[in-house]
């Protein structure tokens, strides 16, 4: 014979759909709050260069003087946000402190581990790296770094940026884009990546004459990087 | 299962959810990289604009949750069970948010991230049943 559920039974009921309606309006909100709150990186841009390069000879991907015996290489995807806030805090020490005095040379290697912006704007930065350029298109995209493969390397952002680098030919930098020599620059940069495993951005390795490279861990702090370098400058 | 069982099952979930959150929230903050398989897949996550909440990381809102848990199941009256398995219910759907996030969105998994995610849902169902026999 069917029996009524008890009273008790019917709140036991009830409460449950209230804990089950509670937790979903709480994470709904925390959903909403995660994707209204979003930082994606487009409104800190700023129009003034961090890094001063001005007058630091540069030869393709190399920034710094040819007979400088230690070299810091650096693994980047030009869409990282961590690259970005290595390139804010850190670059400009390395260039002011050990770049433009001729003690280090400092070698850019990118990666598109992120997505196809990555690819695009990586291609950008090796086409002006054909004008010796790369190093200042590189501090400007992280100036204007937009959300991940949200389509923010357009072709409108890349002429505005490469016009306020003096010395860059635009219409040679759209050109060389997509040439062959650009493409074979990127597949360079993925047997490096691969033969030195690097998994993460921004990766940095000091290496020392012909010596093998070996990876430093600094994060955002120029003493850290001042530290490795000094210590690769006096072995 | 006793209920000490239960309490005993549901604190070590609760505790390994809490080792997880906080080595990628340490990681985080000590800007470190995780422990990852090769492929970029975790870096990619924790590097993403969904690994953060108006700049508080995912992972340590994660630990805060564990943690609140972890306190409720010591404190282990009725209100105290109702509210750690309404947390953890939070946690799931928000989990499965995250889990979306990283398949569909972000097109990458972070293995821990996914570990973080899924510890959640054992410890809602020891939660649950430690709530009904209360």
């Amino acid at each position: 014979m069917a029996t009524r559920p008890s009273s008790r039974q019917g709140a036991s009921r009830r409460s449950i759909v209230v804990v089950i309606a509670a937790a979903a309006i709480v994470a709904l909100a925390l959903v909403a709050g995660a994707l209204l709150l979003r930082d994606d990186g487009g409104s800190s841009a700023s129009p003034t260069p961090v890094v001063d390069f001005t007058g630091i000879p540069q030869e393709g991907a190399v920034l710094g003087d040819p007979s400088a015996t230690v070299r810091l290489i650096e693994y980047a995807d030009l869409q990282c946000p961590a690259c970005r806030g290595y390139t804010e805090e850190v670059q400009p020490t390395l260039v002011a402190d050990y770049v433009r005095p001729g003690r280090v040379q400092a070698e850019f290697r990118g990666m598109t581990f992120i997505g196809p912006d990555s690819e695009t704007a990586l291609r950008f930065v090796h086409a002006a790296g054909l004008q010796n350029r790369l190093w200042q298109l590189q501090e400007a995209l992280y100036r204007n770094q937009g959300a991940e493969n949200s389509g923010w390397v357009t072709d409108e952002l890349m002429r505005d940026l490469a016009a306020d680098i003096p010395g860059l030919d635009v219409d040679r930098l759209f050109a060389d884009k997509d040439s062959a020599a650009v493409t074979e620059l990127l597949a360079e940069d993925a047997r490096h990546a691969q033969e030195d495993q690097v998994s993460e951005t921004p990766t940095l390795m000091v290496q020392i004459g012909g010596a093998e490279p070996y990876k430093i861990n600094i994060g955002f702090d120029p003493n850290a990087l001042s530290a490795a370098l000094d210590d690769a400058l006096q072995g | 299962m006793s209920d000490r069982g239960l309490r005993s099952a549901a604190l070590l979930v609760t505790l390994a959810g809490m080792g997880i959150a906080g080595y990628l929230t340490w990681a985080h903050f000590a800007d470190q990289s995780v422990v990852c398989v090769q492929g970029g897949g975790c870096e990619k996550v924790q590097e993403s604009s969904y690994a953060e909440i108006a700049g508080i990381p995912v992972a340590t809102l994660g630990l805060a949750s564990y943690a609140t848990i972890l306190a409720l199941l010591l404190w282990d009256a009725p209100v105290a069970r109702l509210s750690a398995a309404t947390l953890a219910l939070v946690g799931v759907f928000f989990s499965a948010y995250l889990v979306v996030v990283q398949l569909v969105v972000i097109d990458a998994v972070c293995i821990w991230c996914m570990a973080n995610d899924l510890v959640v849902a054992p410890a809602l169902a020891v939660l649950t049943v430690l709530r009904l026999r209360s």
